[in-house]
């Protein structure tokens, strides 16, 4: 090939590329295990904001969560996820459940109606946000409930995707199946790479 | 007893051992019947939560040493489906488990070609309405005809609606073992979904590329196909909601798929269904499916337009057209080039044509060609693309506001309806020779030359302004899309594709200053320019008509009434000034007092418009007969009840809208075909202000009307052209 051709090719490219750039709005750019955490501020629904810049230097879990949809009740009927925000929270990790169904949509859950469900539950994560827009949803890449997110202490996304390794709504697989968010936590608590960094996550998909 | 009463006896007696005999027969035939139906075909269907599943099988009877062709059927309620064997973005694929008699085999899913289901920006892969998930059972050897054979199994599925809930159930199907297989009632259920199970195909010429993100499968297609669709074998490989590109390149067909992120290492071969044309259903169109897998190697893929969430918008799956930001920009100025077609620009092209003959009379006196001609064009080109800027910069910094706007909301305000055709009358009066603008002939002196031409650059200048306000509503068909487009995108963007718009639009009026050659084949002035510009006036009377039109779907009969008036008054004024220009100095201020008097008339005429308009458009002035004014919420109760729903999203000022309707919409044929399928016709009118409406034109990514979109009885959505023809409407309606 020419220069001529070269250039016109590269310019071509560019050109295109950047378009593609452009259009890439409606992109689902969600960060890879390794990239950092997209930020995010929410209000929880107790009124206060939450930053995810807040919890620097410390562990973070993302819960996303939709009390209709049977996986996630598959995990809080069991009380698997209870189970691990008590633990996980005792060790100065900040358990945040977020919440990004959409406000017309028939699953929506207005703050005092989506607290007093988790209170029932027996649930306790550090905080418990709305985002009924889906920015963060879509920002994550957030696709399912249960989706889960671990956050390292600088801020580097490290696990992404399924809750455990069995894709049912049955909760007696609950016991039986190997949990990714402790086995991420425990491996890194123990200053080890995650070996499962990133998994198809399954539920119901989030309502956007 | 007499003796009569024995021959009846015994006739009765005869009669009785008849039933009797008969009697036992018939209880015979019917233990009989039970006996064998008993080891006939034995399943029942279970019904659970929203889906009826049942095990069935295509013969009759098991033949020894046959295998037997059995299945799971589906029947799923409107609205709801289940999954295929790689759900998508979420979801869980329908498991068979089986308890079958020792020496038993059972086959893996035989999955058919499966449907893409949009929820919000994800993608799912499953089925709807009826599904056979066939699987073949092999028996042992051994089988001695005339036993009879239990099949278990458990299924379970996930169902989801906007809801999901999981299911399950046992089944069991019970077979007779006969010489011959014979057919079962759901043989043809198992023809027609054996035709939809891909097979394995090697496409000729076949090559995967994965750069980044970025995948192309490239193909040498036997036909050159319209539509095709990947459904990826591997999970987490491929990402399922993002837009799937088909482009023709030197005589291959090229797919262009998005990997999802992160892409693993193992990632080394590209695996799934590809569905052609429509897939085995659509064989009359040349369709077809199979599975392929070719391997995946490195290197350069191109970026090509279309954003990631192409297939979807929102929950009921809206359908929308994306398009790139060179596709976008291309279109705008095609776009442009075409509104100087439309009727409401051609009258001030008209205006345009006239001062650019004047200029060049002027011109012609004062012996100064090209280099004036040529900022004179300019100025226009200016004037038009600022002006298209400047609505654009008020159309992001509205909706930076929050103000849900759309395109054309000039005309959605009835003062601004009334002023205009106020304006379009002046001119036209103007133009008959009422009164002048300019000096008009007779150009002396060079100052007054001078005084002309510096007039002149900054009256082209506005003259690109009018033009620009009153085309924009005139959404042509190439402008929906970019104007969409161009809404959702970042200010520079949108912007941009603004100005480029202008452009197209100033274009020909530019290429005629830059190229006097082309004015110097204009003829001569002489008398006809008087006749010319005369005539002219009337385009300008027929779009004062078009505006009162507009306005008189917006206000009431009384500020019609009004604005008439302020017409007639302005009529005054116009003939006070020319004869105050004339030399009657006191009729100035006759002019004054009838100017201001019209102005007063059109405020009047126009300020009630916030009560009247809603009133005006949903109490019957837009609708109608067959068809009801269009809500959100009725429009969501209809598509949920399983009705077919067409909607016209139009407004009075908008001309492309009136056409369709009076070309295609109100024909009878098509009204006929809309009754027949049951079709229940909302018009969705956008002549005044409407949030709710504006909102709907959004979620299609759309910011002007005319917008004709299709619910089918499944909920499914088909966005129509925007140019309709009955031709297309009726095939559209033929495929619900």
């Amino acid at each position: 090939m020419t220069m001529r051709t070269n250039t016109l090719r590269s310019l071509r490219n560019l050109l295109a590329a950047a378009a593609i750039g452009l259009a890439a709005v409606g992109a689902q750019a969600q960060p890879a295990p390794g990239q950092s955490a997209p930020a995010f501020a929410l209000t929880a629904i107790d009124g206060k904001p939450v930053n995810l810049s807040d919890f620097r230097g410390r562990y973070v879990v993302l819960e996303w969560n939709n009390p209709h949809c049977p996986f996630v009740v598959k995990h809080y009927g069991s009380g698997n996820m209870q189970s691990l925000q008590k633990r996980f929270t005792a060790d100065n990790v900040a358990w945040l459940t977020i919440n990004s169904t959409n406000s017309n949509h028939g699953e929506y859950m207005a703050p005092a109606a989506l607290g007093k469900w988790m209170q029932e539950q027996g649930a306790s994560p550090t905080a418990v946000m709305l985002d009924a827009d889906g920015k963060v949803g879509r920002a994550y890449g957030a696709r399912t409930t249960p989706h889960m997110y671990v956050i390292d202490p600088k801020g580097a996304l490290v696990y992404a995707g399924a809750i455990d390794d069995k894709r049912s709504a049955n909760a007696a697989d609950v016991k039986t199946a190997q949990n990714y968010v402790v086995q991420a936590l425990t491996e890194l608590k123990a200053g080890k790479p995650v070996s499962a960094a990133s998994t198809t996550a399954y539920g119901c998909s989030i309502k956007y | 007893m007499s003796s009569p009463a024995l021959p009846l006896c015994a006739w009765f007696a005869d009669r009785a051992r008849h039933v009797v005999s008969s009697g036992f027969v018939s209880l015979a035939l019917a233990v009989g019947a039970i006996a064998l139906s008993a080891a006939a075909a034995q399943a029942q269907s279970v019904k659970v939560d929203h889906a009826e599943a049942e095990l069935v099988s295509a013969t009759a009877a098991i033949v020894p040493g046959q295998p037997l062709p059995a299945g799971l059927r589906i029947k799923h309620d409107p609205h709801w489906h289940t999954y295929w064997q790689v759900p998508g973005d979420s979801g869980l694929p329908t498991t068979i488990k089986w308890t079958l008699p020792p020496g038993w085999t059972a086959g893996p899913i035989e999955w058919p070609v499966p449907q893409r289901f949009p929820v919000g920006p994800l993608m799912n892969f499953g089925y709807d309405g009826e599904v056979l998930l066939p699987v073949t059972l092999t028996p042992p050897t051994g089988l001695a005809v005339g036993d009879s054979v239990a099949i278990s199994a458990r299924a379970d599925w996930l169902i989801c609606a906007d809801v999901c809930i999981p299911g399950g159930a046992d089944l069991k199907l019970t077979l007779p073992v006969s010489a011959s297989a014979g057919t079962s009632k759901h043989a043809a259920l198992f023809a027609a979904t054996r035709q939809q199970i891909p097979q394995k195909v090697t496409l000729d010429g076949a090559s995967a590329t994965l750069e980044d993100t970025r995948i192309r499968l490239a193909f040498a297609p036997r036909s050159s196909p319209a539509e095709v669709v990947f459904f990826p074998l591997q999970e987490a490989r491929v990402e399922p909601a993002a837009a799937q590109v088909l482009r023709a390149e030197d005589g291959k067909a090229a797919l262009y798929l998005t990997a999802a992120q992160p892409v693993a290492p193992d990632f080394k071969a590209l695996a799934g269904v590809l569905v052609v044309d429509g897939g085995p259903a659509r064989a009359d169109r040349g369709g077809w499916a199979g599975v392929i897998e070719v391997p995946l190697m490195a290197g350069t893929v191109a970026s090509v337009g279309g954003s990631a969430a192409t297939a979807v918008t929102y929950a009921d799956g809206a359908q929308s057209v994306s398009v790139g930001l060179l596709g976008a920009l291309i279109g705008a100025f095609i776009g442009g080039l075409i509104l100087n077609l439309m009727p409401c620009v051609f009258p001030v092209l008209s205006l345009k044509l006239l001062s650019l003959l004047q200029h060049q009379r002027a011109n012609d006196a004062a012996q100064v060609r090209h280099a004036s001609l040529a900022r004179h064009g300019w100025a226009f080109a200016a004037g038009v693309v600022l002006s298209f800027v400047l609505l654009a910069g008020l159309l992001v910094a509205l909706r930076a506001g929050g103000a849900q706007l759309g395109w054309g909301f000039q005309l959605q305000t009835p003062w601004v309806v009334a002023a205009l055709s106020t304006l379009f009358f002046v001119i036209g009066l103007n133009l008959l020779g009422a009164f002048e603008f300019s000096f008009g002939g007779g150009l002396a002196s060079s100052h007054l030359a001078n005084r002309l031409q510096s007039e002149r650059v900054t009256g082209s200048f506005w003259t690109g302004v009018l033009a620009v306000i009153v085309a924009a509503p005139c959404t042509a068909p190439f402008m929906g899309a970019a104007l969409g487009f161009a809404a959702t995108q970042p200010a520079p963007v949108a912007l941009g594709v603004f100005a480029v718009l202008g452009l197209g639009m100033a274009t020909p009026y530019l290429l005629l200053t830059l190229f006097p050659a082309l004015l110097a084949r204009l003829p001569r002035p002489g008398a006809w320019m008087e006749r010319f510009k005369q005539i002219m006036a009337f385009p300008m009377f027929a779009t004062v008509v078009w505006l009162l039109w507009v306005l008189a779907q917006q206000v009431d009969a009384n500020s019609i009434g009004l604005a008439l008036a302020a017409l007639v008054l302005v009529g005054m004024a116009a003939w006070a000034l020319g004869l105050s220009q004339r030399g009657a100095r006191g009729f100035r201020w006759v002019a004054l007092g009838t100017a201001g008097l019209a102005m007063y008339a059109v405020l009047a005429a126009t300020g009630t418009d916030a009560s009247a308009a809603p009133e005006s458009r949903a109490g019957g002035k837009s609708v109608t007969q067959g068809w009801t004014a269009w809500s959100k919420a009725e429009n969501e109760r209809l598509v949920a009840a399983g009705t077919p729903v067409f909607v016209d999203f139009t407004a009075a000022w908008c001309v492309t809208c009136q056409a369709n309707k009076q070309l295609v919409l109100n024909k009878a044929a098509v009204n006929r075909a809309f009754e027949a399928k049951g079709v229940t016709r909302m018009r969705a009118d956008w002549t005044n202000r409407d949030e709710e409406i504006t909102r709907e034109l959004a979620r299609f990514k759309r910011n002007g009307v005319p917008l004709y979109v299709l619910y089918d009885s499944k909920g499914q959505v088909r966005v129509l052209p925007e140019l309709l023809t009955e031709g297309a409407v009726l095939e559209a309606l033929r495929a619900l």
